[in-house]
């Protein structure tokens, strides 16, 4: 009952919604959140396909490296939010144009 | 049976989350079903007998990115986050408008698409047959990390130390504070 299509199916969803949040959305730590689906959607593709196509744990590594990558971006993005937010006060992503001309 | 059930559910919670995520007005009630959908994730994990990646997703996300997210939401709360003025969707400034909601739903029908037209060539891909689980996958994982996949391991170390030592200068408290920045 449970294929790979159905984990591909859901991690299509996911990246969907995740794509639609960074995209729709003006708050900068929801831009944020839609990274983080997205990041999701990725990793739980390498691992259904490392248990039915492939057979062997590199997707879970490279799932793992996938999570490393994303609490390292996390930091950094919610750094530079704070950052903003200290010159701005506000996280509106329209205000960001100090580097527009 | 129980793999069935814990399936249909992770994936219930990991679909419905991130379904409100994109609706909810207050970005911290965001963040909670975020949390959510990261927890149906690692359900999911759980399901394909990947055990070491669903605890990892458990501790690393919930314990630490979704904390940080919330943090971040509470310090740069402003003046946005207590305003009550909507428009005539009953979306507030900081959830966009209808035309970047369109932007974005059509961006994402376009992906589904064409995902659709991936997927459907998928019944004549060969799948191995599912030979039972791996039991625990820890010692293999750490085998690879150490042989395999070394390179990789030791620059994610780096990056780690590089991206810690970057928030940090980049959130410490401005110096000059009447220097005027345009």
């Amino acid at each position: 009952m449970i294929s790979l299509a159905s984990y591909l199916v859901i991690s299509m969803i996911l990246f969907a919604i995740g794509i639609t949040v960074m995209i729709a959305r003006k708050n900068i730590v929801a831009i944020l959140l839609g990274i983080e689906l997205i990041l999701n959607a990725a990793a739980l593709n390498f691992v259904a396909y490392s248990k039915f196509v492939t057979q062997n744990l590199d997707g879970h590594v490279f799932s793992l490296f996938i999570i490393v990558i994303a609490a390292a971006e996390a930091a950094v993005g919610l750094a530079i939010v704070i950052r903003f937010f200290q010159l701005k006060e506000t996280i509106h992503i329209d205000e960001a144009t100090q580097l527009r001309n | 049976m129980f793999l069935n059930l814990l399936f249909l559910m992770s994936a219930f919670l990991t679909v419905g989350s991130a379904v409100l995520v994109l609706t909810t007005k207050n970005i911290m009630h965001s963040c909670v079903f975020l949390l959510g959908s990261l927890i149906g994730v690692a359900g999911l994990y759980a399901t394909l007998d990947a055990d070491f990646v669903a605890a990892t997703q458990i501790m690393v996300y919930v314990g630490g990115v979704v904390i940080l997210m919330l943090f971040a939401v509470m310090l740069t709360g402003g003046k946005d986050f207590i305003s009550k003025a909507q428009n005539l969707l009953g979306l507030i400034p900081t959830m966009g408008n209808k035309w970047s909601y369109s932007i974005g739903i059509l961006v994402s029908l376009v992906f589904v698409f064409t995902n659709i037209q991936l997927l459907s060539r998928l019944g004549t891909m060969s799948t191995l047959k599912n030979n039972g689980s791996f039991g625990s996958s820890i010692r293999e994982i750490g085998h690879l990390f150490v042989k395999d996949h070394i390179l990789a391991f030791e620059l994610s170390s780096v990056l780690l130390l590089g991206a810690l030592v970057g928030a940090a200068i980049i959130a410490r408290p401005h110096r000059h504070q009447g220097h005027d920045h345009d």
